[in-house]
């Protein structure tokens, strides 16, 4: 097993966290992260167009359509907030204006869509080009945007202000020619030769976005998570670098569904993995966590007190590191199969309609019965299954922590009775 | 003595700051601790801190964080994972007092 543990070490995690410390990605994963306070806001709306409880929805009804509205402009034209963020990101990252380079991105994105005429109303772009279904659109043009600022900025493109000309002042000129660059390339592509660049973006990433839904979609990146995990390494900030991209579109989908009164289509947009499979924290420890509490050796049972707590909120740091989880040969296993287990269960139950699939983003760190009620629209049988989930890793993880704990004991470090001091 | 502490997110760090916070009053210490998420490192590490704590699980990113770090003049570390949970914070001291003497 420490065989394995250093294979992973050698080859897995190198890879794998110098891929997601890539410059770009990394600038991907903070612009998305910083929309998430707004796609959370926004999608609590939809609850409140479409309560679950029958009787509260039939009095909403009528209001739906107003309700929404918050949702629709901010859930609903994601990839423009990312899209700025991204650039900024991405801008800071080469030591250039983070401002100018959200700017310079959010152009070229706009850019990317053409306004149709409404004979009386003016122009009006399409809200659909701006929304999450876009976000890889809004990644490549924030991409080409900070690309050329940077070009122009080490290629010294930029226009001179004579001395005593305020700072803020004279960083608005140094993205003058940028934009001079980037406004009319995209025109030209998109306007002018009559380049579909949204039609082309999709087609091409349409793929992973099919193969993010599958099961070997969901399998794939449970085992990277739990993977890095278990050598220490926040496996899910890696991942979600490079998945959070295509999980967004699978959630756009499902909430575009949601919102017009259509079945939900997909089954794994983050949700999915954040309430049916880290229950507790990545590894699924919450139910390690609850057989902790009766363990025989104290050491463990303090450590299972102190991590409670932050189990039901899905922070699991403290058992990882505490019990330790990381690099542990025998918790690894009901660590890497748990997961396994519940997510092919969860992912066969939403597939045959016995659970709802999952739509909203509500805050990580609600305890997982609730944020899987909310997150499935208000499903009970959501509950259950979290439920069910928890006894079948809690019954994997028993024979393993049972041999632990023998170990510890033989070994004298079962520790005394600590948690009695408080 | 100020200790700034990182992880990814924040959270889970707060929990190694109670920690901390724990045993420094247990054993009489003046400290200020405070965590921060990956994101907001680079920013708040200038703000005069004495010592800059990076968590086991983003230790991957500990060149980007030392970057920062650096130009502040303030010294980094990894948190030894086995005092990274809510039990852990002599272990943590420990370690500081090895950097700041």
């Amino acid at each position: 097993m420490h065989k394995f543990f250093e294979l992973l070490d050698k080859y897995l995690i190198p890879f794998m966290t110098r891929l997601s410390e890539q410059r770009h990605l990394r600038a991907v994963r903070d612009g998305i992260i910083s929309t998430i306070p707004l796609i959370i806001v926004g999608s609590f709306f939809l609850i409140l167009a479409f309560p679950p409880v029958p009787f509260l929805a039939a009095i909403v009804k009528p209001y739906a359509g107003q309700i929404l509205i918050p949702f629709r402009l901010t859930m609903g034209l994601m990839a423009l907030y990312a899209c700025h963020s991204i650039g900024y990101y991405l801008a800071k990252s080469y030591k250039l204006d983070g401002v100018s380079g959200g700017i310079l991105a959010m152009a070229a994105f706009v850019l990317t869509s053409v306004p149709v005429a409404y004979s009386d109303k003016g122009q009006a772009l399409l809200m659909e080009n701006l929304g999450g279904g876009s976000m890889f659109v809004a990644i490549l043009m924030a991409i080409f945007a900070v690309e050329v600022l940077r070009f122009a900025k080490s290629n010294k493109l930029t226009i001179k202000m004579p001395e005593g000309v305020p700072e803020s002042v004279a960083k608005s000129f140094e993205a003058l020619i940028p934009a001079a660059i980037i406004i009319p390339t995209i025109w030209v592509i998109r306007d002018f030769l009559g380049f579909d660049i949204h039609h082309f973006v999709l087609q091409l990433f349409q793929p992973l976005v099919l193969a993010g839904n599958t099961l070997a979609g969901i399998l794939v990146p449970i085992i990277i998570i739990t993977l890095l995990w278990a050598t220490g390494i926040h496996g899910d900030s890696v991942v979600g670098s490079v998945a959070r991209p295509i999980w967004l579109v699978l959630l756009d989908q499902n909430i575009a569904a949601a919102a017009a009164g259509q079945p939900i289509p997909n089954i794994a947009p983050e949700p999915f993995f954040q309430w049916f499979v880290w229950i507790g924290g990545s590894g699924a420890t919450l139910s390690l966590v609850l057989i902790m509490l009766f363990s025989k050796a104290p050491y463990l049972k303090s450590m299972s007190k102190a991590s409670l707590l932050p189990g039901i909120c899905n922070i699991n740091e403290p058992v990882i590191f505490g019990v330790p989880v990381m690099l542990n040969p025998l918790l690894f296993v009901p660590f890497l199969f748990g997961p396994i287990t519940i997510g092919i269960l969860t992912y066969f139950a939403m597939d045959m309609g016995l659970v709802s699939k999952p739509y909203i983003l509500v805050p990580w760190t609600l305890p997982a019965p609730i944020g899987a009620y909310l997150a499935t629209g208000g499903d009970w049988r959501a509950i259950l299954l979290v439920l069910v989930n928890i006894t079948i890793t809690a019954a994997l993880y028993y024979p393993f922590l049972k041999a632990y704990e023998r170990k510890l004991i033989r070994e004298g470090a079962a520790g005394e009775l600590e948690e009695e001091k408080k | 003595m100020k200790l700034l502490l990182v992880c990814s997110g924040g959270m889970s760090s707060a929990i190694v700051v109670k920690a901390i916070e724990k045993e420094a009053v247990k054993t009489s210490l003046a400290v200020e601790v405070k965590s921060v998420a990956s994101g907001a490192f680079a920013d708040e590490v200038k703000n005069g801190w004495d010592i800059a704590l990076v968590a086991p699980q983003v230790r991957h990113r500990f060149d980007f964080f030392q970057e920062a770090a650096a130009e502040a003049n303030v010294p980094v570390i990894v948190i030894p994972p086995q005092g990274y949970n809510p039990l852990g914070g002599a272990i943590i001291l420990a370690e500081v007092k090895k950097v700041l003497g």
